[in-house]
């Protein structure tokens, strides 16, 4: 699991690259809580390059989503291919957070 | 930490001159030192006090010699390091010393330095293995404990069939296997009533021993609940807002929970996050049931649930599964993905649910032959078999 962290005004994005499992899911931990521990309040999470999430990946989204709430801050994700849209929808994770096609789309919905 | 020296020579000037060189260390705690004048007394003085880490022995003794104590500590003292004292140049001594175990040897006359150097090494040597024997017993003990664990949480999920053998308006059999000793899936079912079973199919973020914890919790809490009688969605309901408050480090369960109604096969369900079960028809074909669109227990403070309603024809059934069904991987990574899981399914109304699930069981194993386990498989099927029994 590669994780590519760049900035777009106030928004900090996070590209995932690879599976999003029990492996790979406590390693990415610390990079997701990283930006909100230093105060980011406008996380955009770029799935493009991610083609599986098990529940410890949901489970690791769950807690950066807890964490960022706390500050009142919140996180979108985009780029979710339909075998990883499907794992959210039937999770209720599609209700917890806002999707969106691309990292365009997401600009858009924090400039609102 | 203090290391226990035994120093055995039949001459006293090696003590005396110990004694002095080491006093410091001894003073601090850090070494502590103990005499003995052969290798009978040695053997006694290791039998008095077991915690010795270091043997410093001279090979020339009266009674018994230095070969021969070494040979008696390989047997009944593994764990202590022995350095040997010979004369200088008595290569032949040395040399069977070694052969018969000795850590390393100093030569007379005593270069104290060395000594000091060679007791250093000989005692961080003989520490680190005395931890690594004892790191390996823990963890023999640990592999027990979670061996006992393993067969708690069997036996916490019902594991007689058929259960109800006077019911014959339906059939339920389920399984359950964790990827280790203990898992976070879990099935259960019960009667509510005369005329209601509730059935339960559950599988926690996670794996070992804390998804088994978050487990016990959630099937216990979701059968107290259940229980009471409640619709499934007030029943999902109250066990998420119990969950969430108990979630430490963001734990959720996926929960689907229904309840048939025995006399009729009306089949309430809500779902909190569940892979869809499959409807297995009268006549062989299969479909994914419709969900209900409910959020995994413990994630959210105040999610609601939604149940959905379907009426079972007698021979219909529902069989439920844990994404260690679909997600078994085979050598190239591929998974076994509910086509394989349908393929499986399809066209056997008539065949039992345990032969049935025998037969799931089999194909994923087969399928993923080779590779470890890697998530728990949890089924349970359920017919409903109505008047035509």
């Amino acid at each position: 699991m590669e994780i590519t962290q760049t900035r777009h005004g106030d928004v900090v994005v996070l590209a995932l690259n690879g599976r999003l499992d029990a492996h790979t899911a406590p390693q990415a931990e610390a990079p997701l809580l990283a930006p909100i521990e230093q105060g980011a309040k406008q996380l955009l999470v770029d799935f493009s390059r991610v083609d599986y999430i098990s529940s410890a990946g949901l489970r690791v989204l769950l807690v950066a989503a807890r964490t960022i709430s706390e500050n009142d801050g919140k996180i979108v994700l985009c780029g979710l291919k339909p075998a990883i849209k499907s794992v959210f929808d039937i999770a209720g994770f599609s209700s917890i957070f806002p999707i969106f096609a691309s990292q365009q789309e997401a600009f858009n919905h924090f400039m609102k | 930490m203090l290391a226990k020296i035994l120093v055995v020579d039949d001459e006293p000037d090696l003590q005396l001159m110990i004694s002095q060189k080491f006093r410091k260390q001894v003073r601090d705690n850090e070494l502590y030192f103990t005499y003995a004048k052969s290798g009978v007394e040695a053997l006694q003085k290791l039998r008095e006090d077991g915690e010795m880490d270091v043997v410093l022995t001279d090979i020339n003794m009266p009674e018994m010699d230095g070969l021969t104590l070494l040979a008696k500590l390989n047997e009944q003292y593994p764990l202590i390091k022995a350095v040997i004292v010979s004369a200088y140049g008595d290569m032949a001594n040395i040399r069977m010393a070694l052969n018969r175990g000795a850590f390393d040897f100093v030569t007379k006359p005593i270069d104290f330095d060395d000594l000091e150097a060679t007791l250093k090494k000989t005692i961080l040597q003989a520490l680190t293995f005395k931890q690594a024997v004892k790191d390996r017993d823990q963890l023999v003990a640990i592999q027990q404990e979670l061996e006992v664990a393993r067969k708690i949480q069997q036996s916490i999920v019902p594991r007689r069939f058929p259960p109800f053998p006077d019911r014959k308006e339906f059939e339920i059999h389920a399984t359950m296997i964790p990827a280790q000793n203990v898992g976070g899936d879990f099935y259960d079912f019960f009667l509510i009533d005369d005329d209601r079973l509730g059935f339960v199919i559950g599988d926690v973020a996670g794996k070992g021993v804390p998804a088994a914890l978050f487990m016990a919790v959630s099937k216990t809490l979701l059968k107290a609940t259940a229980l009471k009688g409640l619709p499934p969605e007030e029943c999902l309901q109250q066990v998420n807002r119990i969950l969430y408050m108990e979630s430490v480090a963001a734990m959720f369960v996926t929960i689907f929970y229904g309840i048939l109604d025995t006399r009729s096969g009306e089949l309430h369900y809500c779902n909190g996050g569940h892979n869809p079960p499959y409807l297995l028809r009268a006549d062989g074909q299969i479909e994914a049931l419709e969900l209900t669109g409910g959020i995994v227990l413990g994630a959210m403070k105040n999610s609601a649930y939604k149940a959905k309603k379907i009426v079972l024809q007698s021979g219909e059934g529902i069989f439920l599964f844990t994404d260690g069904v679909t997600e078994a991987m085979d050598r190239a990574g591929e998974l076994f993905s509910e086509t394989r899981l349908e393929d499986n399914l399809k066209g056997k109304p008539d065949v039992s649910l345990s032969q049935l699930m025998q037969s799931v069981i089999e194909a994923v194993n087969a399928y993923s032959t080779g590779v470890p386990q890697a998530d728990d498989i949890t089924i349970l099927a359920l017919r409903f078999l109505g008047m035509r029994a």
